[in-house]
């Protein structure tokens, strides 16, 4: 059978946001030719987002075209069945916090969970390197609760009307509040728009004005820096048995399945998120010496609550933006573990226009704007905190023996489970969780109107943590595998704790670093 | 006047084949009966929007609906959700029913005052929505395509819009729109009404 065969010095696997960190990073330090394998198709361009969002907005249609594959019906808690060029982060919310100082020091700090093999203040120029690349709008918050050595690189989104209020009613519950930072343009940006509150930012922002990796790929793409292959599904990475380093990867076509293609580089980097990564290192039996890939799944779950308020609020400005704390985040050493964020938004519930009155009868006409504007003289607000969960060993990813995709390969099942500790203290941290919103509501003179919890893990990640011990870990510090010296795994997978605040930032902060360790074997760019 | 009659609109139904080309065919026919027999749908807009959206308003509060179900697609990828790999699309077409529904609304007015639906007052039409609504659900305001009713489904439309929200606030607030970012702090400008100029 002929084979395809794809030449290159670096092999980027998956095209989402951690990859385009590392091809940003390769393209502008090294001269690396970098090959990029991405399964899904090419994502919608730009111009054609606005008419998608509409549809989206008429009809709850998917604004990203035909971005799955068949068959890929996978048992347990998959974070988005989206695949195309650009990854998950084509629809993300575009949020940005830094992970805590804390979040690294669990176990020295605490007692639980396991350590990180790196500080926060060794990520803090990658972080500040990824904001720099995405362009984050942000608030410093005080210090001492958000620590960072330089500025963001744009003014902080400003904060609506409605939050300005909000922040003075989180400030009577003793509560510091501030802008969310968000890779979303304060002011215009290498080339894309202002924000002008479209307010789909997730899943679609149609100006272009939130960062998603398509604004990396574009222009590396339009300057032959990279090669980008869609619709290409890497099947194997297959191992040089004298030399221990990957030779090649296996990869299948969906435009011609039966022309295997083959993949041949000096360095290949595993940059498909928690789920595909760990998934192509067991199907490939590659990495997992200590037996630890798929392992420690982790993220966090949230508590959510709605909060009536005796304010005049105006609920539409611009829903998706969010006021943000660290207070509860920077907890005492040797203090209970209960770490959680808090972010507050405007919101409408309880306010929404209604057809039956509260004795049940119908309303037409004039009643329903009538007693819409009454419940509305006061206004609401969401209030939400991730909380850690510390992962157990058993939180996995497996390939599932009874599934398989159209190239029969097992597909990946998926389940999160606490470690004990968190097992343990799960009802006192949502009880503390739901008090705290309690005493924000008493504080507003409001009422605290319902609260849930998500059982689903936000922003997933681990499945090949990093560690400094090869037995106990997947890959190093900085990505690279223990068992092969030509092979890194980066973003998500490697993330020993999933801390209590959005993620992908520090997913790409890990990714920068990693593709810093990657340019010490690779010719540096002298221009 | 309507070119089709609900008997012939079923009848071309049941003359096409197959399933898929049936319910292509029949969100097809709906739109024509609702394009080709304005009236009733426009009478309904009057009993059931509010009377402050004006008569131009009620007006382009129902051609935006008409618009929603001429564009609406069956078996579109619906937006995925976190957390699961179920795929889900929009179902069949809300049309087909809208359209008989506008017929009995029309019938019962006959039946009741031996006049069309268009021709009650307000009153009388609300009276007619009221019969047609009774024993149906109505604790929340559905989704548009949700609505199992064309009267629950034309104000689910509305309810929903922009413009809807700038009403209740009496403000400019332009909810899901393109607008300035530095305008997001100051508290949104009052609307006008035309009275007030």
């Amino acid at each position: 059978m002929r084979r395809a065969a794809i030449e290159s010095d670096v092999c980027i696997v998956g095209s989402g946001i951690s990859a385009a960190m590392v091809a940003d990073r390769l393209a502008r330090t090294t001269q690396a030719k970098i090959v990029v394998i991405e399964v899904g198709d090419e994502t919608v361009p730009l111009p054609q987002r606005a008419a998608a969002r509409e549809r989206f907005l008429r009809y709850g249609e998917n604004p990203w075209g035909r971005d799955h594959l068949e068959g890929y019906e996978v048992e347990g808690p998959l974070q988005s069945r989206s695949m195309q060029v650009g990854g998950l982060a084509m629809h993300w919310g575009g949020v940005t916090p830094r992970f805590s100082p804390e979040d690294f020091r669990q176990h020295s700090m605490f007692g639980v969970g396991t350590d990180w093999p790196i500080s926060y203040d060794e990520l803090d120029p990658f972080y500040q390197e990824a904001e720099e690349i995405m362009g984050v709008a942000g608030e410093q918050g005080p210090p001492d609760l958000d620590p960072r050595k330089k500025p963001f690189p744009m003014p902080p989104l400003p904060l609506t009307y409605n939050l300005e209020l909000l922040k003075g009613w989180a400030a009577k519950a003793g509560i510091a509040t501030w802008s969310q930072p968000s890779a979303k343009n304060s002011v215009a940006y290498r080339g894309r728009a202002q924000c002008c509150r479209n307010d789909t930012c997730t899943p679609v922002c149609p100006v272009g004005a939130k960062y998603s990796p398509d604004f990396t790929w574009t222009p590396l793409r339009k300057a032959n820096k990279i090669r980008l292959v869609p619709r290409t599904l890497v099947r194997r990475l297959v191992l040089d048995p004298k030399t221990k380093r990957i030779s090649h990867a296996v990869a299948v076509d969906r435009d011609h399945p039966n022309q295997p293609v083959e993949i041949h580089a000096k360095l290949f980097v595993i940059a498909a998120g928690y789920t595909w990564s760990p998934h192509l290192l067991l199907l490939s039996d590659v990495a997992n010496s200590s037996g630890l890939v798929g392992k420690y799944l982790t993220g966090h779950r949230n508590v959510q609550g709605y909060v009536d308020l005796p304010m005049r609020l105006y609920p539409g400005i611009n829903e998706q933006h969010s006021l943000v704390t660290k207070q509860f985040m920077r907890r005492a050493p040797g203090t209970p573990y209960i770490r959680h964020d808090l972010r507050i938004w405007e919101s409408s519930a309880g306010k929404a226009p209604r057809l039956v009155d509260d004795t049940g009868a119908l309303m037409l006409g004039d009643a329903i704007l009538d007693d819409w504007r009454a419940r509305t003289k006061t206004g609401s607000a969401r209030v939400r905190s991730y909380y850690d969960v510390i992962p157990d060993r058993s939180s996995e990813l497996t390939l599932d023996t009874t599934r398989k995709n159209e190239w029969g390969d097992p597909l990946p099942k998926l389940a999160f489970r606490d470690a004990p500790e968190s097992v343990e203290m799960r009802a006192q941290t949502e009880d503390s969780i739901k008090t705290l919103f309690g005493e924000m509501a008493r504080a507003g003179n409001g009422k605290l109107l319902r609260t849930s919890v998500d059982n689903f893990q936000d922003h997933p990640a681990g499945g090949c943590r990093m560690g400094s011990d090869g037995a106990t870990s997947v890959v190093d510090s900085w990505g690279r595998t223990h068992d092969h010296e030509n092979m890194f795994v980066v973003g998500a997978p490697t993330s020993v704790s999933g801390s209590c605040a959005n993620a992908t930032l520090t997913f790409c902060a890990l990714a920068l670093r990693a593709a810093h360790e990657m340019e010490r074997g690779l010719a540096r760019r002298t221009s | 006047m309507p070119t089709l009659t609900r008997r012939t609109f079923l009848a071309s139904l049941a003359a096409s084949v197959p399933l898929a080309v049936i319910v292509r065919q029949a969100h097809a026919a709906a739109v024509v009966h609702l394009q080709a027999d304005p009236a009733t749908l426009d009478a309904l807009g009057d009993a059931v929007l509010p009377s402050s959206l004006g008569r131009a308003g009620i007006a382009a509060a129902v051609a935006a609906f008409r618009d929603w179900g001429a564009g609406y697609r069956e078996r579109a990828e619906l937006n995925h959700g976190y957390g699961t790999s179920r795929l889900r699309f929009t179902g069949a077409t809300p049309m087909t029913r809208w359209a008989t529904q506008l017929d009995a609304l029309d019938a019962d007015a006959k039946t009741k005052h031996q006049r069309r639906f268009r021709e009650l007052s307000v009153a009388q039409r609300q009276a007619v929505v009221r019969s047609a609504l009774q024993g149906e659900r109505l604790d929340r305001i559905p989704g548009i395509a949700d609505a199992n009713h064309v009267a629950v489904a034309l104000l689910a439309h509305f309810y929903d819009s922009s413009a809807a929200n700038d009403l209740c606030y009496e403000a400019k607030i332009g909810k899901a729109t393109c607008r300035p970012l530095s305008e997001s702090r100051r508290k949104p400008l009052p609307v006008v009404r035309v009275s007030e100029r």
